[in-house]
């Protein structure tokens, strides 16, 4: 079809008078279609990561049958399981049963632990979530062989950087942090979590940390972040010992950058108060457009179980 | 061959076979079970039979080696029954015999060199009696356990490595400790066992013992063919005088059954062996005892300034008295810090631990190097006791740290300690507020996980020194004090950099 000079005008000039309309007359609120869900559940332990997942949709909405999936706990250091540092086998066991309830073939518990992988599996006691043989195992990453090289689009403190093999051979991705302080980046969730599946950590802190942290997830992208705020460890953070306030949460969602924002919310952290906005890796992030900072933009729902 | 035409397997050489092989497997089994996690102490069987370590030790550290106590055994049964250890029981001889099966040299040597085991035996007791012990380069148990863990293990675990996730294992001293090995099993091509026969201080002690026991091999009749002289893999029959020196027989029974007149018996037998040794060599021997001793400030000076011993070792000198430099703690430590020292406590310190922080930190929750500890050259500590027991302090090198050189966001060694001990404070300059790493030295235990840590490339930034090391021999680390420091809620700390703080 041929097009005339004067349609052309014509077509152009009632697609410009589109933008004056007011934003409520449009058919989507397009904003808001997009605002992230966030669900928060408190209370009874054993109950809180399956309510919190139920708020975002059920783990039906993340996984399915056959899926192999790998979930990545905190368990960095030989910490003792109580003061907040790991991610508790509790939650994590409550993780894993939902997949497989979900149907999925195969769970994987993966985490590249600072301290040694014997002494951090066995302090943060997360053997016990493997509940089923055949279809969970837990890996610790020891090996450089076990990462491999991917590029950083776009990226500006990192260009290539090794990232867990593990993460290719998997087609879904749960991240599932433990809430606590850092010493370097303030807090320590969901984004900082996958900095557990690069090779070499010590060469982000080399670099800007708090971009490098936030450009990781350019590269890594979780389906579901789940984050273990039963015990945080509001100081002293990363390794503790420090202050350990038993929250007795966990918070769920699709997109990490909300989570994160909406986990700096619910307690102090080194007896202040802050929001998603003021800690750098996060705003770092939104800048990236990776996802929603602003609390006020999402759709947060509360459950007491 | 002597026995070409005998059959390939007798009954009484397999029988010997097996229970050596069973020694040696269960030896090894103990070894692979020594590692972080295992509860029994008794992963020091070994030394705990070993009569040379309770003569030796004991001696040089003035204190009766409780754990070795058990080797009495040993020597009463070899008072009464010869050097059967030797013979069945001894990781090394049945390593030796392995290999001397393998090359088959049959080269004899001039009688007189045997005696050398005798020499160094007294060279060692002298040198006891005087304080300094050089146990660790002749006993063969020890040199056995150590050539497991600084040569065996690291091939195991990088080979297991390349199909698991085994970590390898790397030792800094690898070489001088296969070079001992090496030369050992070498020396079968001068003639079978030639450690044993010759060289070995245990065999001396053992030979000396069984010149007196009275069940021993004999001949019951005058003969002369000889077999018995060729087969027997110690050199111990003279065959022309019909005479058997039980200080050599290590009861191996080859002869007893390859005799063609089944002319010798082991049985009760009591006659005196004389002894042909020189009057001038035991002289030589001792004088040597008295030389190398007496050098001892030259052997056991410190080398080097960045010596950590591993928590729980005892006060220095004691240290070198008990220590076996068996390798034990490094097998066990699952960080691989602990490492064999070079010459950085002195040529005789060779083989003791010492902690290398750059290759592993001491972690927190692991006190298994006191717990394989046979002489308790490293105390047994409890966990708590153990994380009270400083090795030494970090130090931050200003001109090195990127969080105080380059104003990096780094602070990793805050991060990573154990203890709380690092802590960051924010200092103002020319508008930009920057957190630096500071030690705060009555927390640091020195562990140096921060220094394994340290994102710096090459040597660390922040280095562990051995200064404000506690050695006690006995006695608690625990004091009201520092318990009182440790609790680490009050304890100041600055807001992280990570976040972005509006009021000022």
């Amino acid at each position: 079809m041929e097009i005339t000079r004067r349609d052309f005008l014509r077509i152009s000039a009632g697609m410009a008078f589109t933008t004056l309309l007011p934003k409520s007359l449009l058919p989507l609120h397009a904003g808001e279609a997009v605002a992230p869900v966030i669900g928060i559940a408190r209370g009874e332990k054993s109950k809180l990561a399956k309510a919190a997942i139920d708020l975002v949709g059920g783990i039906d909405t993340f996984i399915q049958e056959g899926d192999s999936v790998c979930i990545k706990p905190n368990i960095s250091f030989a910490a003792n399981s109580t003061c907040g540092a790991t991610t508790s086998a509790e939650v994590t066991r409550q993780v894993v049963r939902l997949c497989l309830e979900a149907g999925a073939s195969k769970v994987m518990i993966v985490d590249h632990t600072i301290q040694d992988p014997k002494l951090c599996t066995e302090r943060s006691g997360i053997e016990e979530a493997i509940i089923d043989k055949k279809k969970v195992s837990l890996l610790t990453l020891t090996k450089e062989r076990q990462f491999a090289e991917v590029e950083v689009t776009g990226g500006n403190e990192l260009q290539v950087i090794k990232v867990a093999k593990i993460l290719e051979n998997v087609n879904k991705f749960i991240n599932l942090p433990t809430a606590k302080s850092h010493s370097a980046t303030g807090v320590s969730l969901g984004i900082k979590n996958l900095m557990g599946l690069i090779w070499d950590r010590g060469s982000l802190h080399r670099k800007n940390l708090h971009r490098a942290i936030a450009e990781l997830a350019t590269v890594m992208k979780p389906d579901l972040t789940v984050v273990d705020a039963t015990r945080v460890l509001t100081s002293g953070g990363p390794g503790g010992p420090g202050k350990t306030v038993a929250l007795d949460a966990v918070i769920a969602g699709q997109d990490v950058v909300a989570v994160d924002s909406y986990t700096v919310g619910i307690t102090q952290w080194y007896n202040k108060s802050f929001t998603g906005k003021g800690v750098k890796y996060i705003v770092a992030a939104a800048e990236l457009g990776l996802g929603e900072i602003d609390t006020e933009r999402m759709r947060i729902r509360e459950v007491e179980v | 061959m002597p026995d070409v035409n005998a059959p390939a397997i007798r009954p009484h050489r397999l029988l010997r076979w097996l229970v050596q092989i069973a020694f040696l497997a269960f030896f090894v089994f103990l070894f692979v079970q020594t590692r972080y996690g295992s509860p029994a102490r008794v992963k020091d069987i070994l030394f705990r039979f070993d009569p040379l370590v309770l003569l030796i030790t004991s001696i040089t550290h003035r204190t009766l080696i409780n754990a070795a106590l058990l080797s009495i055994s040993v020597i009463a049964i070899t008072f009464v029954f010869g050097r059967f250890f030797c013979g069945f029981v001894c990781p090394l001889g049945t390593t030796l015999d392995i290999c001397d099966g393998i090359t088959r040299h049959k080269t004899r040597l001039r009688r007189s060199v045997r005696n050398w085991k005798y020499f160094l035996l007294l060279f060692l007791l002298v040198s006891a009696v005087l304080g300094v012990s050089f146990l660790h380069f002749f006993d063969p148990l020890v040199i056995f356990e150590r050539s497991l863990t600084l040569v065996f293990y690291p091939v195991f675990t990088y080979l297991f490595g390349l199909f698991t996730d085994l970590s390898p294992m790397v030792y800094t001293e690898t070489l001088v400790a296969f070079g001992v090995f090496a030369l050992i099993l070498g020396s079968g091509f001068l003639a079978p066992r030639f450690w044993c026969r010759n060289l070995c201080p245990l065999g001396g002690l053992l030979g000396l013992l069984s010149r007196l026991s009275p069940f021993r091999f004999s001949f019951q009749e005058q003969c002369s063919c000889g077999i018995c002289e060729t087969i027997c893999p110690t050199g111990a029959i003279d065959s022309s005088r019909n005479l058997i020196n039980p200080a050599e027989c290590i009861d191996c029974l080859r002869c007893r059954y390859e005799c063609p007149r089944h002319a010798i018996t082991y049985g009760l037998h009591l006659s005196l062996v004389p002894f042909d040794a020189k009057k001038r060599h035991w002289i030589m021997a001792f004088g040597a005892g008295l030389v190398f001793a007496s050098l001892r400030p030259l052997l056991q000076q410190r080398l080097h300034g960045r010596l950590i011993r591993p928590p729980g070792a005892v006060p220095e000198a004691d240290f070198l008295n008990l220590c076996l430099h068996c390798g034990k703690c490094m097998k066990v430590c699952p960080t691989n810090g602990l490492q064999p020292c070079i010459l950085e406590a002195g040529i005789n310190g060779i083989w003791t631990p010492r902690l290398v922080p750059r290759i592993g930190g001491c972690e927190k929750n692991c006190n298994m190097c006191g717990r394989v500890c046979p002489t308790s050259a490293i105390r047994t500590l409890s966990l708590r006791e153990k994380t009270f027991a400083k090795i030494g302090t970090a130090v931050i090198d200003r001109h090195r740290c990127i969080a105080w050189e380059q104003n990096m966001v780094c602070l990793i060694c805050d991060e990573v300690c154990q203890y709380n001990a690092i802590s960051s404070f924010s200092e103002t300059i020319q508008g930009t507020t920057l957190l630096r790493p500071f030690v705060d030295e009555r927390i640091c235990t020195g562990c140096g996980i921060c220094e394994s840590r340290c994102p710096v490339e090459g040597a660390a930034a922040i280095q562990v020194f051995s200064k404000g090391e506690e050695r006690k021999r006995t006695g608690s680390y625990i004091t009201e004090e520092k318990v009182k420091l440790r609790a680490c809620e009050e304890k100041p700390e600055d807001i992280p950099s990570g976040f972005i703080q509006d009021d000022n």
